[in-house]
């Protein structure tokens, strides 16, 4: 009888010891002390229906950290939507070969300074952890947009060390209304997509970038604007990276010098 | 290097001490061979040169102690795995030890407790799923009719062992072993309880960007089960329920996970029925929190849908839905018409109705109705005539789509030329207007016993791409040697076995697989 009651202890143990109240789910932890800004790929697709949650933790990220998160969101893999005669499609062959080329798996699943792929649930932790690193260099650019061209000046300037790498340089539009599958199965069909990949600027991997410290180098580039684009909706996305990811990220609006 | 050691041991053994059951070595050689070419009609790509996913298993049996390893080559493995299902090694390493009413393994281990609602570690290679425990099992058999288990490991994940801790017990009392008067009677009645418990430390899940998720380290979960047999009746009933375990499956719910099932059958000669229903809730149970895709699953829940194995009838095959739940239906009845009577003719007719049905919240997941004659026509003519209606819900399973609704004509028969040549085809059709329209199949296949089999099929998009997905193949056995080589294309889709489903892409080239047996 007392191996009995010994047991039932035992279990009861087990069973007991792992539940969490509704009051205690939750674990206050600071925010991260912002070294530098972090690039975040999102590779995600109008007919996935989980893409709108990676979206929404993207918007807590910029709420949080403002400009220090800079969000891209790569149209492209299975699920992505190239568009038909009736509906806008964002997904470009650029988002395939991106998709392709880190071997990704799945949709939305993101790259957080290019450190492997990321779980869109695991994308707070790994941008609190990248944005705590010191960055090796920084970036600014300015764009504006006049006649048909968009000109662009990324200058970067070395501040810990010699950074080789590549500068890439996109851009980016705002403010689309197009379809988007929800989580709940359903279609919207005037769903916002924000930061979407329209085009890289130079070419699909960069241009070779070699900056010692203290070293500032300055890079001008023409960007010919689309028809489809809304020239007040468009931003740029300059950043550093080799092999070991990105090194430094900055974004900055299109300055629109077009007479509306 | 390994084996031969065990081998040498092991004879020495046998030589010096006269076992009388001999020491013994067995195996299975499986490889599958994929010379991949590009096809951009169907988005085939050519990957790699040549692709393939080869087992080498062995065993060796004693009296007492058995030893047994596995050698996976998997570093080009055939399209549709998962990247992490790359690699090459020995995952599988094992040494089992009898004694008495004992039996102890250390080393690598599958097992199941009761349908598999709380744990079933198992492997299927087709879909890439290998599960297995790295650790302990201690079974014990103390008395007639009981046997009691314990174990306790770490689970594979492709080329790791996750960190998380699986433990367990089960214990199943076979009650007319010791109720003399339900043996005298026929009557077999067995309980069952099994408890599992998941240790996994706590990590960073955010929900937003300043407060993380408070996550338990232990998940406990447990089962009862009773099952009944008694002349032609049979019956289960089985309960699982898991504590708070929050998962990237589910949302990370703190709601705790349940599943209900009951089945009951009746077989006689000429005559069966099945009926089944599933209730279940939340019962996604891996051993790492955060997983994605089809590793690292602890528990399976039966799919209680029917396990087709026409080309088309599998076109949309359903993938139990663990993480959100449903409700699932199940009724079959089997019939022969005896020979010789208005409706069994000549030779006799078997007619099979099966009917599944899988909802949750108001939305139905997967329904299927089918209707399945077999006749023979005459002395060396049998035919199989088929008619099923598909409800599968594209979205649910594949994540988007909407309701597919199909209906689909097979029509199978098999000619005997002579005791040794045996021709068989097969017509399929599946009409719909959801997804990408009409489907259309052929098969030929023709058996010369006993060792070729030839087969040519095609499978042709009628509704909407046009495209054929043809194949061809030759089939040499002799003895335990099976080798089978082709050629064709392969179209997009889901590859299922019991509920689980893989994504296979399109491809196109030679294939080979060997299969050999010791």
């Amino acid at each position: 009888m007392r191996k009995l009651h010994f047991l039932l202890f035992t279990l009861m143990l087990f069973t007991a010891c792992s539940h969490i109240n509704e009051g205690e789910r939750l674990i206050y932890v600071k925010p991260a002390n912002v070294s530098r800004r972090v690039l975040l790929e999102d590779f995600t697709g109008q007919r996935c229906v989980n893409c709108p949650k990676g979206t929404a933790i993207i918007e807590q990220l910029l709420e949080e950290y403002g400009d220090a998160v800079i969000a891209v969101g790569i149209h492209g893999g299975p699920l992505g939507f190239k568009g038909n005669t009736k509906m806008i499609g964002l997904a470009t062959d650029i988002g395939d070969e991106y998709y392709n080329h880190w071997q990704l798996e799945y949709q939305p699943v993101g790259l957080i300074d290019r450190h492997g792929a990321v779980n869109y649930t695991d994308w707070t932790k790994a941008v609190k952890d990248e944005l705590a690193k010191v960055a090796p260099l920084n970036i600014m650019v300015e764009a504006d947009v006049s006649g048909d061209d968009i000109h662009i000046t990324v200058t970067a300037t070395g501040t810990d060390g010699n950074t080789n790498g590549k500068l890439q340089v996109w851009l980016l539009e705002d403010g689309i209304s197009a379809l988007q599958t929800m989580p709940d199965g359903t279609t919207n069909r005037d769903y916002v997509h924000n930061h979407v990949l329209r085009t890289p600027v130079n070419g699909t991997w960069g241009e070779d970038i070699s900056i010692g410290s203290d070293e500032t180098k300055t890079f001008s580039m023409q960007q010919a604007v689309d028809a489809q684009w809304d020239t007040t909706q468009l931003s740029i996305v300059a950043f550093v990276y080799n092999d070991d990811g990105v090194m430094q990220a900055a974004k900055v609006k299109v300055i629109n010098n077009i007479q509306q | 290097m390994l084996l031969a050691v065990f081998l040498l041991n092991a004879n020495a053994q046998d030589q010096t001490t006269g076992n009388k059951q001999p020491v013994s070595l067995h195996g299975t050689v499986q490889s599958d061979v994929l010379i991949p070419q590009n096809d951009h009609d169907i988005g085939a790509e050519k990957t790699d040169d040549v692709l393939t996913n080869t087992y080498v298993d062995l065993q060796l049996q004693s009296q007492y102690v058995d030893v047994g390893v596995r050698m996976e080559y998997l570093e080009h493995p055939l399209p549709g795995f998962e990247r992490d299902f790359e690699g090459w090694g020995v995952p599988h390493f094992w040494v089992k030890g009898r004694l008495g009413c004992a039996e102890l393994t250390a080393g690598t281990f599958y097992e199941q407790f009761g349908s598999g609602l709380i744990l079933r570690t198992y492997e299927e290679r087709s879909l890439g799923i290998d599960n297995s425990l790295l650790g302990g099992r201690l079974v014990l058999k103390p008395t007639k009719g009981v046997t009691i288990k314990a174990l306790s490991g770490r689970q594979r994940r492709y080329w790791s062992w996750n960190k998380g801790l699986v433990s367990g017990a089960d214990a199943e009392v076979a009650l007319n072993e010791w109720i003399p008067s339900l043996g005298n009677s026929g009557t077999e009645l067995m309980l069952g309880v099994s408890w599992v418990n998941k240790y996994e430390k706590q990590e960073d899940i955010f929900v937003d960007a300043t407060h993380k998720l408070n996550l338990p380290e232990f998940v406990n979960a447990w089962d009862v089960r009773a099952t009944l047999n008694k002349g032609p009746w049979s019956l289960l009933a089985e309960y699982a329920q898991k504590t708070q375990d929050p998962s990237f499956d589910n949302q990370y719910s703190y709601e705790r996970g349940t599943t209900a099932l009951f089945s009951g059958s009746y077989s006689k000669k000429g005559l069966s029925l099945l009926l089944q229903a599933k209730r279940s809730e939340n019962m996604s149970f891996r051993s790492r929190r955060s997983m994605i895709g089809t590793s690292s699953f602890i528990n399976h829940l039966p799919p209680f849908t029917q396990s087709h194995t026409y080309a088309l009838a599998v076109l949309y095959p359903y993938a139990t839905q663990l993480a959100s739940g449903e409700w699932a239906w199940q009724a079959e009845a089997g019939y022969n018409f005896k020979r010789k009577t208005a409706l069994g003719g000549k030779y006799g007719m078997n007619v099979k109705v099966n009917f599944s049905h899988v909802r949750w919240e108001g939305t139905t997941f997967y329904q299927d109705l089918d209707v399945v004659l077999t006749r023979k026509l005459t002395q060396d003519f049998k035919l199989l005539l088929m008619y099923m209606n598909q409800r599968y819900n594209k979205t649910v399973v594949e994540g988007e789509g909407g309701m597919v609704c199909s209906n689909i004509f097979i029509a199978d028969g098999k000619y005997q030329f002579s005791p040794k040549v045996i021709l068989r085809t097969e017509l399929q059709y599946l009409a719909t207007s959801d997804d990408q329209g009409d489907w259309a199949y052929g098969l030929v296949e023709l058996s010369l016993a006993p060792h070729w089999m030839l087969s040519a099929s095609d499978t042709y998009n009628v509704g909407e791409t046009h495209l054929h997905y043809y194949q061809g193949g030759v089939t040499f056995s002799t003895g335990a040697h099976r080798l089978q080589v082709g050629y064709g294309r392969t179209r997009a889709g889901y590859n299922c076995s019991g509920g689980v489903c893989r994504y296979v892409p399109a491809n196109k080239g030679f294939t080979m697989s060997y299969n050999y047996n010791f």
